[in-house]
């Protein structure tokens, strides 16, 4: 018995020995191989084919300080060998001299826009009418060829910028309806405009305040002198301060910037000397009270709680203070008229103010209320604009559907 | 000529203003620099106009002894204090922190704004109140879409893949929808109002003799 | 007593005179309110004063002055003279007789801004605007995308209408706009409830300064 186990037992060890020898061997063959194989590959590899058409040229639509360089993409860039890495733009001043990297695109590319600055101070500084010549160099891992060397460019200035023609010719179509209409205007014809609560409310929201011996408060909003929206407000301040320098009614206008201050000056003293009434103007009543947004409501809420003005018009730019602004007004029992072109903050005017100019609305206004045959008839010359883009909606919806791409591309901005 | 040369001015910018805008030239975006920068200064000296018809305004309140005129010298107070740390002492340096000028907006400036801020709170409950009374089809309509988002960041159980699907839906199609409207009006009516300046139509706030 | 503990305390009192507001007018929001006007006022006139006066003018002069009497050279900057003479003339309002030279300093701000408007609207909210509208009435394939585009389009073409001036909103015209302002009340009942939350966080910031870092009732 004993001699039959020990017998198993070698035979047993002997094919575990063998069976261990066999597989460690065959995992040394195979490393082997693989080995044999990545140095039979190592010594076969070949540097991508370099990029062909090489061409520098000046930058379009710019200052005069950029270069653009073309190439035909590499024949081993998503075909052949198929082990482009990116492309390595050089350049230099003299086809023969050193050439310096001056960017990198990834496989696929084949454009670089070189820009240079425009300061002569500066390291990047790339001087207009000076030749240069440009390489490029296709990389794959450690290795890259490099194309022939470019005829030369050099970089110039454009006195127009073609990318942007759809803005050009919007300004001539829209300023050709406005000038029509305020010839046709000035020729006597009568022009109608739809009636607005907002607008209308005017004349009754001035004549409380005189009734009731208060002032009048006009914000002109947080916006300065350089925001449309405050020059908007200005017209309707030239308005309104005509009306009250007629009613013989106060007028406070507390000011966020001190440029918006003197301009407002200016247009309620116009409108009281327009008025007749030049002795009542009083410029203590226009002042500047700080340009910090939340410092001003504080101030402006103040003279609404002390003043208690009969009505409080808000015409401008506005932003999150418009809440604080309109609430504080409807707590002290003013009549409210509010305006602005921030669309986040007319949900708020409309909550809190008795009637609101939304969006255009508010450059309407003027015209409103001068009713002055020119300014009626810009109104009439953007409303003729805003049908053409009705138009320009539909069409463009349709040739959407129906893939005409042509369309599209009419109003393409290049900036 | 004090009416007429001004109104040339506003003309002439104006219309430099919008050629340079297609022109790309280095010698164009240099004036347009230079433009803006003169824009800046100006508002600078403008500042010491506005420093002084503050200052007026609370020294003729203290002087006529104007019911709260103890405010108008805090004020008053507070301006020439901040004014007078800020420039005398350092060179540049008072607008880094640490600095009793920096201290000061930090410690009054900083608080006060956010409790103003945070007012909006108080406000926003009590314009709701008065706006979503839904007496009205607009005022309803108004009212839904609020409460619909508002309950966007509210576990809602079974209702919240509704409400979520309404809230994409509202703010990706009525909500872009009324906002393109809203813009290209406003667009247009901002670009007839520059041409009204441009064009000397509008001069109101040019004064008159 | 530390600077920043005594900092914490005028901190908190002075808010507790803006939220005294809420109750009523009185002497501590009154104090709080001119505090704050005034510091606010201070503090942007020296931020002008060192970031834009400073650097945008007398730098500018300062250099030209230097490259002329080093190098003799006359240097484009002294181009600044102007702007600082446009400035000057602003200052002449001070003075009656001549303040009407003040409007060649108005004017050149109100021109230059009437210019830089007139293409930028065109272009952000004319071009961009009606392109970012064009959109297919139908997408195969997907229903979602096809309604959606209709509604858009529908809703800016109606919305149009609401804003047009020039014509009564009567019969279908009358229609449609009121179809535009349907849409617009739909946005501003969004823009509303999107804002209420964050206004909630703000007074939820305060409270938490108040009696976390104020009277460190929070920990």
């Amino acid at each position: 018995m004993k001699d039959k186990d020990s017998h198993w037992t070698r035979v047993l060890s002997l094919f575990l020995f063998v069976f261990v020898s066999l597989f460690l061997g065959m995992q040394t063959c195979l490393a082997q191989e693989a080995e044999q194989a990545e140095a039979l590959q190592d010594s076969l590899a070949q540097p991508p084919a370099p990029p062909t058409n090489v061409v520098a040229k000046d930058a379009p639509n710019d200052n005069g300080h950029a270069l653009l360089v073309i190439w035909t993409l590499s024949a081993d860039d998503g075909a052949g060998q198929n082990n482009v890495v990116s492309y390595q733009i050089l350049r230099s001043d003299s086809p023969d001299g050193e050439f310096e990297v001056r960017g990198l695109v990834p496989a696929g590319e084949n454009t670089y826009k070189d820009k240079g600055a425009k300061e002569k101070e500066d390291a990047n500084y790339l001087p207009p009418h000076k030749d240069f010549y440009y390489k490029v160099r296709v990389r794959s891992d450690g290795i890259f060829s490099d194309s022939e060397v470019s005829l030369p460019a050099h970089a110039y200035g454009q006195w127009y910028h073609t990318g942007k023609t759809a803005v050009l010719l919007a300004v001539l179509i829209f300023s050709t309806f406005a000038l029509v209409f305020i010839t046709v205007a000035r020729k006597g014809k009568k022009l109608y405009i739809r009636p607005l609560a907002g607008i209308e409310a005017v004349d009754e929201a001035i004549g409380r305040a005189t009734e009731m011996g208060k002032p009048i408060l006009y914000i002109l909003g947080l916006g300065s002198a350089d925001m449309i929206a405050t020059i908007a407000s200005f017209t309707i301040l030239s308005r309104v301060a005509k009306k009250t320098a007629e009613y013989q009614t106060p007028i406070l206008i507390p000011c966020c910037d001190p440029i918006v201050m003197a301009v407002a000056q200016e247009t309620v003293r116009a409108a009281y000397l327009e008025a007749g009434r030049p002795d009542d103007y009083k410029q203590e009543n226009i002042y500047y009270l700080t340009s910090m947004q939340f410092a001003y409501v504080a101030g402006v809420n103040g003279i609404m709680i002390r003043e208690k003005p009969a009505t409080n018009f808000y015409l401008g730019k506005f932003y999150a203070e418009s809440l604080l602004l309109a609430e504080t007004g409807s707590l002290a029992g003013s009549i409210q008229i509010s305006g602005t072109d921030e669309i986040a903050q007319i949900p708020f005017f409309v909550a809190a103010t008795d009637y609101t100019l939304i969006g255009e609305e508010l450059y309407a206004a003027s015209a409103y209320l001068g009713r002055e045959p020119v300014l009626l008839g810009t109104l009439k010359g953007q409303d003729w604009a805003k049908a053409l883009v009705m138009i320009f909606l539909i069409l463009g919806a349709l040739a959407a559907t129906f893939h005409f791409q042509f369309f599209l591309n009419l109003f393409k901005v290049q900036l | 000529m004090r009416r007429t040369l001004p109104i040339a001015v506003v003309t002439g910018m104006g219309l430099f203003m919008l050629v340079q805008y297609f022109i790309p030239l280095e010698e164009f975006e240099t004036l347009y620099e230079w433009v803006l920068d003169w824009t800046m200064v100006i508002g600078c000296f403008a500042m010491l106009l506005g420093l002084y018809s503050l200052t007026t305004m609370m020294v003729t309140k203290v002087k006529r002894k104007a019911p709260g005129w103890g405010y108008s010298l805090v004020a008053l107070a507070g301006l020439f204090f901040m004014v007078f740390v800020g420039v005398v002492p350092h060179y540049q340096d008072s607008l880094k922190y640490g600095t009793l000028f920096m201290d000061l907006f930090e410690y009054i400036y900083i608080p006060i704004q956010a409790a103003m801020f945070s007012l909006l709170a108080f406000y926003i409950a009590s314009a709701a109140y008065r706006a979503f009374r839904a007496r009205t089809i607009l005022a309803t309509i108004l009212l839904l879409s609020a409460i619909i988002i508002m309950l966007r960041l509210v576990p809602l159980g079974p209702l919240s893949g509704i409400n979520q699907w309404l809230v994409n839906f509202i703010l990706t199609v009525p909500n872009m929808a009324a906002k393109r409207a809203f813009w290209l009006g406003v667009g247009l009516g901002a670009t007839a109002t520059a041409l009204k300046i441009m064009l000397g139509i509008e001069r109101g706030y040019m004064g008159r003799d | 007593m530390s600077g920043e503990v005594v900092g914490l305390w005028i901190g908190g009192i002075l808010t507790l005179g803006i939220f005294s507001f809420i109750y009523k007018d009185n002497p501590f929001y009154k104090f709080s309110e001119a505090l704050f006007v005034g510091v606010s006022a201070g503090y942007w006139f020296v931020v002008t004063f060192w970031q834009y006066f400073l650097p945008k003018l007398i730098d500018n002069l300062v250099l030209a002055y230097t490259v002329l009497t080093v190098e003799g050279k006359i240097d484009y900057h002294w181009v600044y003279l102007l702007g600082g003479g446009l400035g000057i003339l602003m200052l002449l309002r001070l003075f009656p007789s001549v303040g009407w030279l003040s409007r060649w300093s108005l004017a050149f701000i109100v021109g230059t801004t009437a210019g830089l408007q007139f293409t930028r609207y065109l272009e952000s909210n004319g071009i961009i605007q009606v392109k970012g509208t064009i959109l297919s009435l139908f997408v195969w394939g997907d229903l979602n995308s096809t309604i959606g585009n209709i509604v858009i389009v529908v809703g800016t073409f109606c919305g149009l209408i609401y804003f047009f001036f020039s014509k009564e909103h009567k019969g279908a015209f009358g229609g449609a706009a009121r179809v535009g302002v349907w849409f617009l009340m739909i946005t501003f009942g969004a823009l509303f409830g999107y804002t209420v939350m964050s206004r909630m966080s703000l007074l939820i910031g305060r409270m938490d300064f108040l009696f976390g870092n104020w009277l460190g009732l929070i920990k």
